[in-house]
């Protein structure tokens, strides 16, 4: 069987996906060693963009070129993998979704044109074309790309956590932020998968690795709200990495 | 070898890049290298934000320096909030900041530059032959990450520096594991420099290049400032006044006092650095240097990856030294610092007490004070070049809190006509000069915000050199041009994180 073609691609990001691909020093020789990475821009110059059984696709979509390379990504490939929280969830870029861009425009560039043509809202890849595994993060999580990779190298989707953050907190025994200190922690409502990093370091989770399913957004926020937060606060931490997220009218 | 784009141009601030050169009638008419400021809008995102969440915001402008923002943001937010922090936690910042230099470079030298010097297009296809070449770089790459991982929590975007200090100090077991890995690692720095030092530089670019970089602390080699800006030309800076440096807007109003970049594009980087203060290197890295036998200063702009060579086995020593301080006081477990409740009009530090009616209203006047803001376009111009606070700060120069200084000067508030505080910090990142200035109101949410990168202050000189190379080349086949154009693209290390190899080359002849 002929390895499997691989192409890794970056949207609108920092980047910061594909260098954790980069940081894998360990593997990262045996991982090239064990497919035929047809492009990966980031890492060498002669890319061929013609088909790939995997594209691994990072960053929001921000630009129309973002859109135009992504739908031409997927037509060429099998499967695509959606790779950090900017691919899956708009990230951060998408958190500007709320202002008019041409306030966006006037208030980073001193200008209203639309200078680089992106005068839309900002998506992740899944509202484009079809998104066939998604590994959030941001940056995603060495040790969960790498099963990523393993898995589809034996043609099986990876199994990644889908409960929340507080799961991995409570594993770790770790003294609850939100309950015991009131701090705003957006562990309930966010995808576990990093080891409920930040709590461990004594500091609140963010929501960087993207909601859970169904994330009960309403109970966090009525919670905190309880404890003197206001709305302007919790909307910007809830959604500073996935727009998307409801919060109530209510209250 | 045809080199296409294979990502759309258009992105972040060290996003993707393009050169277009046109040549007619044996002569160079346009050179343009297209590095557009990223439309992520990260000043107008973090706007509203409290003072506590906008590093962690921030720092995700760059995955490959991130360390570099984090940092930086930190710093200008407690200097705007007057935030005090331990000599503990300014070392702990040196060294993750020591291992995001490690990381970047080497990737940079082994990973991006190398594979042009030797005629390869990547370092995968390097492996055969160089194997070991490959592998040492990869070993001082993970070095470099795992120094940010144990001190932030993870190699990019690591959350555990906080402004105050740290989420949890790490252990002194730690420490020592890293020190023993930076220590059996040292040769293998060493042996960068030689490596890079065997290289063909040519000299297609070789002009009359004016350098910045932070003046370090006793002109000591370091990565942090000690409140000026130093230009090779002899001239010096107060931070304060950085848009003279680095806003091109200056220019076009420039009066005498900014005569010497007047039109003239700069470079900043491991080069300048090198250049400017390579006397206050420490002795391992001055002696690999010495060996080279290399001229300072150059003004070959390819000697920038040797510079960088030079500040692997610096950055290595440095962080052993940083750490032998660290392990003198403890290191203790600490608290980040607080910011004293008293600045704050709502007299919380994170959240507002209890939703009493009067407080209540509060944060809606936080985001009127943003939006007032946001109404004035031009006041970024005001603030950066004419603004009448701007002398009054630079006295309070020298209290900069850079992280591997002293800092250690009293608090310092400096209040906007009675709106809030604004923060500048500097520090010097992997490819340059990097500049965080923020404005908070009296609640501690950022109302404005300006973030210099170090690949748009080089952006010019970049094109410049292109220009040169091209110049220098006229003759040569058009793969061949493409070639040496990227390699002086790359030579920068723009912060594409992609380097170059996101850079689109379109010769057009006529």
């Amino acid at each position: 069987m002929s390895k499997p073609r691989v192409g890794i691609f970056g949207l609108t990001s920092c980047a910061g996906d594909q260098l954790a691909i980069l940081n894998c020093e360990d593997e990262l020789l045996d991982i090239i060693g064990a497919v035929d990475l047809k492009s990966f821009v980031m890492a060498q110059s002669d890319n061929e963009e013609k088909e790939f059984d995997v594209a691994f696709v990072e960053g929001a979509v921000v630009t129309e070129e973002n859109e135009e390379k992504l739908r031409e990504v997927r037509e060429k490939s099998a499967i695509l993998v959606a790779i950090g929280t900017c691919a899956c969830w708009g990230g951060i870029p998408a958190s500007a979704n709320g202002i008019e861009r041409v306030e966006l425009y006037r208030q980073v560039y001193d200008t209203e044109e639309d200078y680089f043509k992106c005068g839309r809202t900002v998506l992740p890849l899944k509202e484009i074309v079809r998104v066939d595994l998604s590994v959030p993060g941001c940056p995603i999580e060495k040790d969960q790309i790498i099963a990523a990779v393993g898995s589809l190298l034996h043609g099986v989707s990876p199994v990644l956590p889908t409960y929340a953050v507080c799961t991995e907190c409570r594993f770790k025994e770790n003294r609850c932020l939100l309950v015991k200190d009131d701090l705003l922690c957006c562990g309930p409502i966010t995808l576990a998968g990093c080891g409920a990093r930040c709590p461990s370091h004594g500091l609140p989770c963010k929501g960087c690795r993207g909601p859970v399913e169904e994330p009960n957004a309403a109970s966090e926020f009525d919670i905190l709200k309880e404890k003197g937060y206001t709305r302007h606060d919790l909307e910007k931490a809830f959604r500073t990495f996935a727009y998307s997220i409801e919060i109530p009218e209510r209250a | 070898m045809t080199r296409a784009l294979v990502v759309p141009e258009i992105s972040r601030v060290e996003g993707h890049g393009r050169i277009r050169v046109e040549i007619s009638d044996g002569k160079v008419t346009e050179v343009k290298l297209g590095i557009f400021e990223g439309p992520r809008f990260f000043e107008a995102v973090a706007r509203g934000r409290r003072y506590d969440e906008v590093p962690e915001i921030m720092c995700r402008i760059c995955a490959i320096c991130s360390a570099g923002h984090k940092v930086t943001s930190i710093l200008a937010v407690e200097d705007a909030l007057g935030i005090q922090v331990s000599r503990q936690t300014e070392l702990l910042r040196e060294l993750y900041f020591l291992g995001m230099m490690i990381e970047s470079h080497s990737l940079h030298l082994y990973f991006l530059a190398l594979p042009d010097y030797l005629g390869y297009t990547s370092a995968i296809e390097l492996v055969p032959k160089y194997a070991d070449k490959v592998q040492q770089g990869l070993h001082l790459k993970r070095l470099g990450n795992r120094i940010q991982e144990r001190i932030s929590g993870r190699p990019i975007h690591g959350p555990n520096a906080v402004v105050g200090g740290f989420g949890k100090v790490p252990e002194a077991s730690e420490l020592v594991e890293l020190k023993e890995e930076l220590k059996e690692l040292l040769p293998a720095a060493e042996d960068t420099v030689h490596l890079f030092a065997k290289l063909d530089y040519p000299e297609f670019t070789k002009a009359f290049t004016v350098f910045f970089a932070l003046r370090p602390k006793d002109d000591k080699f370091s990565f942090f400032g000690n409140g000026s800006i130093a230009c090779s030309s002899g001239d010096e800076i107060p931070l304060e006044r950085y848009d003279v440096v680095c806003d091109e807007r200056v220019l076009d109003y420039s009066t005498a006092k900014h005569s010497y970049s007047r039109g003239d594009p700069f470079m900043v980087g491991a080069l300048a650095r090198v250049n400017l203060f390579h006397k206050g290197l420490t002795p391992v890295a001055a002696s690999a240097l010495k060996k080279t036998g290399w001229k300072l200063p150059s003004n070959n702009t390819l000697h920038n990856n040797l510079a960088q060579a030079v500040e692997l086995v610096y950055s290595v020593e440095r962080a052993i030294d940083v750490i032998d301080q660290l392990l003198e006081i403890g290191p203790v477990p600490e608290k980040p610092v607080k910011v004293d409740p008293a600045i704050f009009e709502e007299g919380c530090s994170s959240r507002v007490k209890p939703a009493s009616g009067k407080n209540a209203k509060k944060p809606e006047d936080g985001v009127q004070t943003a939006e007032k803001a946001e109404n004035k376009p031009n006041e970024k111009k005001v603030v950066q070049g004419d603004d009448p606070k701007a002398p009054e700060m630079n006295s309070t120069e020298g209290s900069k809190p850079g992280a591997g200084g002293s800092g250690n000067a009293g608090p310092k508030l400096v209040d906007i006509d009675g709106e809030g505080y604004r923060g500048i910090a500097a520090t010097e990142v992997p490819r340059g000069t990097l500049y965080h200035d923020y404005k908070f109101d009296k609640n501690g949410r950022l109302v404005w915000a300006n973030v210099v990168t170090p690949t748009a202050q080089n952006a010019a000189n970049i094109e410049r050199d292109l220009r040169a190379c091209a110049l220098n080349t006229i003759h040569r086949e058009d793969d061949e041009i493409k070639l040496y154009l990227e390699m002086v693209a790359r030579a920068y290390d723009p912060c594409i994180s992609c380097s170059a190899h996101l850079v689109d080359l379109v010769v057009k002849r006529s």
